[in-house]
């Protein structure tokens, strides 16, 4: 039996013409760690707080260990969140804002002084314990967050972009506590964020939101590589991938699609048999920067490998390697060189294509063609 | 597996679906009271009023409607004309005149003084003291023989002649002077705040652009407050319409009823002169006025969030 | 906004400063006037002018107000209606006080349909000239066997003062993050809980405002005063005003004006002690929420 199911799940906000939440399905494992992410306005908050009960639901149910607890009040459901601006009660010490919680329910109190204790071992927060919330740093109060959530030991854990107040180092750091914290405890956890790296850093599997409506729902190696439709293509990886509109041809015995840089110089890139059916019309060419880089004499025999000259437009250096930016049938197209061998902007790169993992979409549906 | 599943005791367990009920209903219940109060004491009496202007009551409310005979009568009477021109010049001077010296005091106040605050709490006072005591003050400052006119006497201006408190045809004005004295200050605190939360990159911009100080407060500053102006002039009005207490302590009116406001003239003839519907309706009358300015004011404040 | 005044203003300033500083003086001379002259003998004040300090400092002025001024029929001086005026607003202090909290605690944590509508109406109710209520607070204070009672004007003040206090917190918990009540709520908190617990520890600057602001209002006031008590339930205000009016025998002057200061003394004191708790309340009323 899953831990948490949610069924169907519709939301309307009242006066609202359009459904906020328009029917939602995902199961969810006991001790898995779900992400769900997507833009602003996707609807992921909307189901977090139907989840917590925090917002009342206008269809489907939530299930919880076989239970349907779609109209319990928040209390209830034995589900404790991590907010985003953490939420702390600001007249209280850290010690008081973790037993809050198991005060109102009636612990005794050498039961709540041991669980307080606890959890700030873990959170290493034990030195903060009688200081107030403002006092405390931003990655302090996160961990007095979490350390409250934990603290009541609940069936799920709900975090609601927690780290998306914290700078980019902290917010790092923040991550793999998070991370390390989950494969110790085996907790449920769902987790809301907008940024698609965390998403795919932390998860077990990643629910990929877009207007209400559930785009994938898949592990991260699944969403990278088999994205279901353009908008989880576009928006999973950084940088993300490019998309080219081009025409299936036949090209002797295989296929291959023409593209055509900025100088006119054409390319024909192979691709995969199971674009027969596509013979003559038009797809859409999804490629990512790594898939274009510098000739490698490994994959040079490979069937699906070309190889040719592009001008380089811009080139970003990151360290690691350098984003070069090249123009194919009049789209800006990333490719990742070797930091050890840097190509200037305006002049020309000898560019390898690795063909094998690039995907192709249906123009006018926009879902992935299937092999 | 250390996440093991622990089941609390105590009064959680208890909250049953009566409990939950109960909260439901529990914010209603909050405000019912203040609810009930104002719905009765604001909304139900303001028409009770209403309905007693269209009577002829005298000492005692009576139910015989007479239509809009005391509106006529108001209309008519002399008192009532000249109380309303009264309330006409006394509300714009005040204003007017609020308006010009908070507006100075903050802005000059806004240029890095020191002891600001000691200089704000002074300006500030007379707000936290009663209208009788400013009156009676006043009063007695402006009085005739003994007030101003002696003390420029006796420091040497011996024609200097000040009987505007007996005078029919200037006592209104030492009503605007006590009042401008009491309310200034608080328009001062007001754009004072106003110009603490203007954005200051403008003014750079306008700088580096290079303008001087006092255009920049004319041509920038001043116009980028056109809210606080509205909501002193909102406050403003609303305490010029309601003044009755300093009125009451500097003249009762008087002489004669050359000092008359709507506020008295509604007190007199309801409580003192036995005319319960006639003060009745100048009540009506006066709560007209005042929507006459809050709804195109609300209006053009909804229209504005409209728009943005 | 105050850094712009260091380039080359200078002589400016020495006017800016002059203005400041004569506006002081003309805040400050009727409070010296009320002083001097209530220390003075009537014969200094026919003597003297406004300015001229007492040749003789004297309390007699204070003691005849306090004690035996004629305020009216009576010639107690003022000191019963002092006391009148702390027994009427210390209650109407804290009620309108507390069910301001209340109402502002749920109009903004607690919305439910129609509670935007309620807070219309009560800030409508900020608004409304209190001529129209008086003639039927006053049938119904009679009915109800509380005309002239203290217990009567308490009632007067609650009703009509529970609208700005309202309008206080409201604004003021709108601005406390709806996810801290959220929080509570998730950890099992209800409806008093959170207020008790969270927001009211965090709510002393508003309920500082809201008392001082309420405490001013109506130991001001003077209206309902007149309107709704007579005779041993007046407040000061009303003391003070016959005081002055009285027609009878000579103005005697330093008594009007210590009479006036003990009317004045416990609002100013007030404002002194915490004067920025009553700016924040009168920039408040004018912020629209």
């Amino acid at each position: 039996m899953s831990q948490l199911e949610l069924r169907d799940i519709r939301k309307t906000y009242p006066g609202a013409l359009d459904e906020t939440l328009k029917g939602i399905n995902i199961d969810i494992a006991s001790g898995e760690f779900l992400t769900l992410v997507g833009p602003s306005g996707c609807g992921k908050s909307t189901l977090m707080n139907s989840i917590a009960g925090l917002e009342s639901i206008t269809g489907g149910s939530i299930v919880v260990e076989g239970k349907d607890i779609s109209t319990m009040e928040p209390k209830d459901r034995d589900i404790a969140m991590v907010f985003q601006s953490y939420a702390l009660y600001p007249t209280m010490s850290v010690r008081e804002n973790i037993a809050f919680g198991l005060k109102i329910r009636g612990m005794p109190k050498d039961e709540i002084q041991q669980e307080v204790e606890r959890v700030a071992d873990l959170l290493q927060i034990s030195a903060l314990l009688d200081k107030k919330p403002a006092r405390l740093s931003g990655g302090q109060q996160q961990r007095v967050a979490m350390g409250r959530a934990l603290a009541r030991r609940p069936k799920i854990y709900l975090f609601d972009e927690p780290l998306s107040n914290l700078d980019a180092k902290l917010r790092v750091e923040m991550r793999t506590e998070i991370k390390k914290l989950h494969q110790r405890l085996k907790t449920t956890i769902v987790y809301v964020t907008h940024d698609q790296i965390e998403a795919m850093t932390l998860a077990d599997r990643i629910a990929v939101l877009k207007d209400g409506e559930l785009q994938q729902l898949g592990t991260p190696k699944e969403v990278y590589d088999t994205p279901e439709n353009l908008f989880v293509a576009g928006f999973m990886g950084s940088p993300s991938m490019s998309f080219i509109n081009v025409t299936v041809e036949q090209a002797g015995a295989g296929l291959v699609v023409n593209v055509e840089g900025s100088d006119g110089r054409k390319l024909a890139l192979p691709v995969p048999d199971y674009l027969q059916g596509w013979a003559g019309k038009q797809v859409v060419l999804g490629i990512r920067p790594e898939h274009i880089s510098q000739p490698d004499e490994q994959k040079r025999d490979n069937q699906m490998v070309a190889e040719s000259r592009f001008t380089v437009e811009v080139t970003e250096p990151t360290g690691p390697d350098i984003l070069a930016v090249i123009r194919l049938n009049n789209v800006d197209v990333q490719c990742r060189l070797d930091a050890e061998h840097p190509v200037n902007w305006g002049e020309e790169a000898e560019l390898m294509f690795d063909m094998r993992k690039v995907v192709f979409f249906d123009p006018d549906s926009e879902k992935r063609i299937r092999p | 597996m250390e996440h093991t599943q622990r089941r609390p005791t105590g009064v959680a367990r208890a909250s049953s679906g009566l409990m939950d009920g109960l909260q439901r209903w529990l914010p209603k219940l909050v405000v019912a009271p203040t609810f009930l109060l104002v719905g009765i004491g604001i909304y139900g009496y303001m028409l009770w009023t209403g309905v007693l202007s269209f009577t002829n009551s005298s000492f005692l409310p009576s139910y015989n409607f007479v239509g809009l005979e005391q509106y006529a009568k108001l209309m008519e009477s002399e008192r009532w004309i000249v109380a309303s021109w009264n309330l006409a010049i006394f509300g714009g001077l005040f204003i007017g005149i609020c308006l010009l010296i908070g507006v100075v005091l903050a802005i000059f106040l806004d240029q890095r003084i020191r002891q600001e605050g000691a200089i704000r709490t002074i300006y500030l006072y007379p707000m936290a003291l009663s209208m009788i005591v400013t009156g009676t003050v006043w009063r007695w400052i402006l009085n005739p023989r003994l007030g101003l006119e002696k003390l420029m006497h006796d420091w040497g201006w011996t024609s200097f002649s000040f009987d505007w408190l007996v005078n029919s045809d200037f006592a209104i004005y030492t009503i605007v002077m006590a009042a401008v004295w009491q309310a200034s200050g608080f328009v001062m605190a007001l754009f004072l705040a106003g110009l603490r939360g203007v954005d200051s990159s403008i003014i750079r911009a306008a700088r580096v652009d290079g303008a001087s100080l006092p255009v920049i407060y004319w041509k920038i500053i001043l116009p980028s407050l056109r809210p606080v102006f509205f909501s002193s002039v909102m406050v403003l009005a609303h305490i010029a319409i309601k003044s009755f207490d300093l009125v009451m302590a500097m003249t009762a009116g008087g002489p004669g009823y050359s000092t008359d406001l709507p506020a008295v003239f509604m007190y007199a003839h309801t409580f003192t002169r036995g005319q319960m519907g006639l003060g009745s309706a100048s009540a009506m009358l006066m709560l007209g006025a005042i929507l006459a300015l809050l709804v195109p004011y609300l209006y053009s404040e909804l229209r504005e969030k409209r728009h943005d | 906004m105050t850094d712009m005044v260091r380039t080359g203003f200078r002589p400016s300033r020495i006017a800016i400063y002059g203005v400041l500083l004569l506006a002081c003086m003309v805040y400050l001379i009727p409070l010296i006037v009320m002083l001097i002259t209530s220390f003075k003998t009537p014969m200094d004040i026919r003597s003297g002018n406004l300015l001229a300090l007492p040749t003789d400092w004297t309390t007699i002025g204070w003691t005849k107000a306090w004690s035996e001024a004629c305020t009216g029929v009576q010639c107690e001086g003022v000191k019963g209606y002092f006391w009148n005026s702390f027994k009427m607003t210390v209650p109407a202090v804290m009620i309108s006080t507390l069910l301001g909290a209340f109402n502002g605690y749920v109009l903004s944590k607690w919305k439910f349909k129609g509670s935007d509508l309620l807070f219309g109406m009560l800030l409508f109710g900020c608004f409304v000239p209190f001529q129209v209520v008086l003639l039927p607070m006053a049938a119904t204070l009679g009915k109800l066997g509380m005309a002239n009672t203290t217990a009567g004007l308490v009632l007067v003040h609650v009703i009509y003062g529970v609208a700005f206090t309202t309008l206080f917190f409201r604004n003021y918990y709108v601005a406390i993050p709806d996810a801290l009540v959220k929080a509570a709520r998730l950890d099992g908190a209800g409806f008093f809980t959170i207020f008790f617990r969270i927001l009211l520890p965090m709510s002393t600057p508003i309920f500082m405002v809201s008392l001082i602001w309420q405490f001013t209002q109506i130991w001001n006031d003077f209206l309902f005063g007149v309107v709704f008590a007579s005779g041993d339930s007046q407040p000061i205000t009303v003391a003070l005003n016959n005081l002055v009016n009285t027609s009878t025998g000579v103005k005697e002057y330093n008594v009007d004006m210590a009479a006036a200061m003990i009317a004045a003394l416990p609002t100013l004191v007030v404002y002194i002690v915490a004067g920025k708790y009553f700016i924040r309340g009168l920039t408040a009323g004018s912020v629209k929420g």
